[in-house]
Order: C-alpha cells, then sequence, then structure tokens
C-alpha cells in the first residue's frame, strides 16, 4: 500500500467514512446501487464507485439463489429503494452472470469532476450491459497480408483435421 | 528492433550507392533485353520533347484536395510522392490513378487524381495481389541466374495465385541435364541468398507499355514467351504489353508490379516441386514466401507460414473463365483486341 498521508493518519484503519454517518452511508450506497440496477452504468466519485461495486456483486450473488428464497427477497427489497427493479435483479441479472462466479461489475476512472471540488469522478457498469464499451477494442484489420496469409493457414488446418474421418 | 531497421537501411542506402554507379554487363542475351528495353523507354520519352504541365489531385487521408503540378510524361507517382513527406515514399507500394490500378515508376500522361496505396490501408487487396506477383517475378530472376552457364533454364510465367494459397509460384522448366536433380536445403538456401542479394540491393520494378512488336523482339530467345506475349496483346483492351524491368531482367507481368524490390524484408524460397512433363520438357514450380517491410512477422509465426508454403500450390485452370457462348470458338489473332461479353 503506498505510504499517503491519509492512509497513515487513519493508522490502519480501512473503512471509509461516507456521508453523515454509517447509515447515512448504507442510504446513499443503497441510493447509488438502486441506480446502477435500473441503468447497468453510472458515473460517480470514484470512492462511492469503488464503496458500491462490493454490494453490488453481493446483490447479484443473493438474486443467483433465486426469488423464492427468503433471504435473498428480504436483501433485495431493502437494497432496492425503487421495487419495480427487484423483478429485474432476479430475472434479467441473476441469468445473465449465472455462469461467472465473481466479478459482475467494473469501474473506470474518468476525468475530474469540472466543479468547484475537482472531485475524482469513476464509472461503473454491470458486465453484459448493451452500451458500447469503456475501452473500444482495436480490431485487426482482417484484410492485411499476414492476416491472409494465416487464414489460409488456419482454413488449411481445418480441412487436414477433418479430412481423416 | 528500432535501430535494427536503422541499421538494414543504412546497409540498403550504401549498398544502392555503391550498386547503381557501376553496371556490370549481364550474360548474353540478358544484356541485349535490356538494351531493347532501354531503348524503346528513351524512344517513349522522347515523345514529350516540351515540358507540359498537368494538375494531379491528391486522394487519401490528410491529402484530400491537394493539387500538385507536374509534368507530362515525366512525373511519375513516386515523384509525386517526394513532394509530400518521406514516409508516403518509404510506405507506398502501389498508386490507383483515377481508380486504376498504376505502377509508382510509370509516369503520369494526363491530369488526374492520384491515390497512394500501401500495406496498412483499409483494403489492401490490391497491393498485396501487387506484391504477390513481384515476389513471384523476383524468384522467376534469381532462378534465371542461379544456374552454371552450362545449363539452359526457361521461364515459363508467373501464374496468379491468390494470397491465402500461402505461396507465390514461378513455372520453370530447366534444361533436361537437371531432369533427375531434387533440390536439396542447401540449394533452397542459397537461391533465398540470391534472391535476399536482389531486395539488398533495392532495385526498381520500372515499367513499361509496349506495342507486341517490341515485345516479340525483347522475347525472341523463348516461343514460350512470344506465345505468352500474344495471348496478353489479344486480352489487352488497347493492344499493348507491359513490360518490367528490375535491374538487368526484363519480364512480363499481367498487373502492376509494386515500387521496389527493397519493400520485401522476409524472402524464402520454400520448394520447387516437379509437375507432369510438357512439350518443353519437364515443368518444375519453384514456390517461396515472403513480407514486406511494414508487415514482419514474429519467427513462430513465419516457421509455421513457410512449413505450409512448401506444399504444392495448385493453380486454377483457367477453363471456366472463358464464356461458353462465344460465338467464335477459334483462338483470335494476335493484334486483334477481343471483345468479350460481360
Amino acid at each position: 500500500m503506498r505510504l499517503t498521508l491519509p492512509a497513515l493518519i487513519s493508522h490502519g484503519r480501512v473503512a471509509r467514512r461516507i456521508g453523515l454517518g454509517p447509515q447515512s452511508r448504507i442510504n446513499m450506497l443503497r441510493n447509488i446501487l438502486t441506480g446502477l440496477v435500473r441503468h447497468e452504468r453510472i458515473e460517480t466519485t470514484a470512492a462511492r464507485a469503488d464503496e458500491v461495486r462490493f454490494y453490488a456483486e453481493k446483490l447479484v450473488d443473493y438474486a443467483k439463489r433465486g426469488d423464492t428464497d427468503e433471504k435473498a427477497m428480504k436483501m433485495a427489497t431493502f437494497w432496492l429503494t425503487e421495487k419495480d427493479l427487484v423483478p429485474k435483479l432476479f430475472k434479467v441479472l441473476a441469468p445473465r452472470f449465472e455462469t461467472q462466479s465473481t466479478g459482475y461489475t467494473r469501474t473506470a476512472r474518468l476525468p475530474n469532476r469540472q466543479n468547484l471540488d475537482r472531485a475524482q469522478m469513476a464509472v461503473i457498469e454491470y458486465k453484459g450491459h448493451p452500451f458500447p464499451p469503456l475501452y473500444p477494442v482495436k480490431q485487426d484489420n482482417e484484410l492485411t497480408l499476414v492476416n491472409q496469409l494465416l487464414k489460409g493457414y488456419r482454413q488449411q488446418q481445418e480441412e487436414s483435421s477433418t479430412r481423416p474421418s | 528492433m528500432v535501430t535494427r531497421t536503422a541499421c538494414q537501411l543504412l546497409q540498403r542506402r550504401f549498398a544502392t550507392a555503391a550498386a547503381g554507379s557501376a553496371r556490370a554487363p549481364a550474360p548474353g542475351g540478358r544484356s541485349q533485353r535490356s538494351a531493347v528495353f532501354s531503348r524503346e523507354q528513351a524512344r517513349q520519352r522522347a515523345l514529350y520533347p516540351r515540358i507540359e504541365k498537368i494538375e494531379v489531385s491528391m486522394r487519401g487521408p490528410g491529402l484530400d484536395g491537394t493539387l500538385l503540378v507536374m509534368n507530362k510524361g515525366m512525373s511519375t507517382p513516386l515523384s509525386c510522392a517526394r513532394h509530400l513527406t518521406e514516409h508516403h515514399v518509404s510506405s507506398s507500394a502501389l498508386a490507383l490513378v483515377d481508380g486504376e490500378p498504376w505502377s509508382l515508376h510509370q509516369p503520369l500522361t494526363q491530369s488526374c487524381s492520384l491515390t497512394l496505396l500501401t500495406f496498412k490501408d483499409r483494403d489492401p487487396t490490391l497491393v498485396n495481389q501487387a506484391y504477390w506477383r513481384s515476389c513471384a517475378a523476383l524468384l522467376g530472376q534469381v532462378l534465371e541466374t542461379a544456374f552454371k552457364d552450362d545449363f539452359a533454364v526457361e521461364l515459363l510465367g508467373t501464374p496468379e495465385v491468390p494470397v491465402t494459397s500461402g505461396a507465390f509460384c514461378c513455372d520453370v522448366v530447366l534444361d533436361p541435364q537437371l531432369d533427375s536433380w531434387t533440390p536439396s536445403e542447401e540449394s533452397l538456401r542459397s537461391l533465398t541468398r540470391g534472391a535476399q542479394q536482389l531486395i539488398h540491393t533495392d532495385l526498381a520494378w520500372e515499367p513499361l507499355e509496349v506495342a507486341p512488336s517490341v515485345a516479340l523482339e525483347v522475347f525472341a530467345h523463348s516461343r514460350y514467351k512470344q506465345e505468352e506475349v500474344e495471348q496478353k496483346a489479344a486480352q489487352s483492351p488497347k493492344g499493348t504489353v507491359m513490360l518490367h524491368r528490375c535491374g538487368d531482367h526484363v519480364l512480363l507481368s499481367v498487373g502492376p508490379l509494386v515500387a521496389r524490390t527493397g519493400l520485401c524484408s522476409q524472402y524464402e524460397v520454400t520448394a520447387l516441386h516437379s509437375l507432369e512433363p510438357g512439350p518443353r520438357g519437364l515443368r518444375r514450380r519453384a514456390q517461396g514466401l515472403s513480407l514486406p517491410l511494414q508487415l514482419q512477422a514474429h519467427h513462430t509465426v513465419w516457421r509455421k507460414l513457410r512449413q505450409r508454403a512448401e506444399k504444392l500450390v495448385e493453380v486454377p485452370t483457367l477453363e471456366e473463365v472463358a464464356p461458353p457462348s462465344a460465338p467464335d470458338s477459334s483462338p483470335p489473332a494476335s493484334g486483334q483486341p477481343v471483345t468479350t461479353s460481360v
């Protein structure tokens, strides 16, 4: 861990303080998490995005238990303040992440907010959303000479593997 | 890696400076063919005694709308590139003049729009095909000079092969004394070294559009080449034939070739297969693999592609190309253009 002044002053305590107190922190994170479930990609300050990430992934883990589970339904109704998102959580987000065990969210830094506070901003999203990617994938040109030769090579390998059948 | 390419470029510059000053006389018919080519080239240049200006408008990323005033019959797309930047000169392999593929060293004859094509464009299909043709031409040149003077070598031409087939080919008929000879790895490596020497000297492929009579005079030593000239003259719309010269070797080609031999970087002659014996002797197919300077492959990738290039490449036969509904079934006479119904 970096020897920053806030890190040294905290004397090893790593819990972040957000809002007016622990209850205010939970309420704020609840609102942010509701927004994340509704829009699947949101922009907040970097600290809040980092905090909500843990709760977002835990919520999906609970949702994977299914909506018949008592505890899972209680969690979902507590954390999502807009109740029309509870079916979306169980019917859309949980099946999407069925095959994965961790890593349902992705964060990326943004330029600092232009207000007086110049806060560090971040974007947090659930993977598998329909929007364009945050980091655009650079496609290699299929038609260059090397790629055409490799394409022919791959075709020939497939033919030779399917022929002795 | 940067220093390696820099060293290569420096070596090439010194080599061209040394070699360009004195051209050693080539053996036998080669110097004659080269002399005929030079004569025709000088005659075509003399058709423009006074300097007339033409306007060339450039197309391309960052160049749209650039208007260059060039000389008619003297300026080539390469000279247009020289007016831009050194990157354009070193990276451009082919040019598109009014949508038509044009060799970089062929003079422009009228006001037109010019696009310089490189290996890294969005659609480099034309450039890839031209590069494949040029590498096959280089292979032919190497084969002609590789054997001792006691053995006769007849080049049969380079068939048009798509790039995905894995290797470019050059068909050749060797001396009957060599019918039982199969090339060993050492001989293939020495052929590769000959090709690398040509690449190192960075010779330009000079194009020339000539009437079939001049081409027949150039290829007076080979009956097969003369037939090929007549065929190509019949197929072309203008009735002319495209010759290219690289150093002292004059060759016939279907389409434009890339600018210089120095554009190739990785070049290897991979195989020499024996095909069935024809009317002239045992036909052999020499195959090779090459990649340009801007698209070098890692040695692992190169090894895999090279292994594939050792296998025989089947050339697609041309019987399906000719339309079956043509009324004149007899072969067209030389010099008369054939009108094919599209």
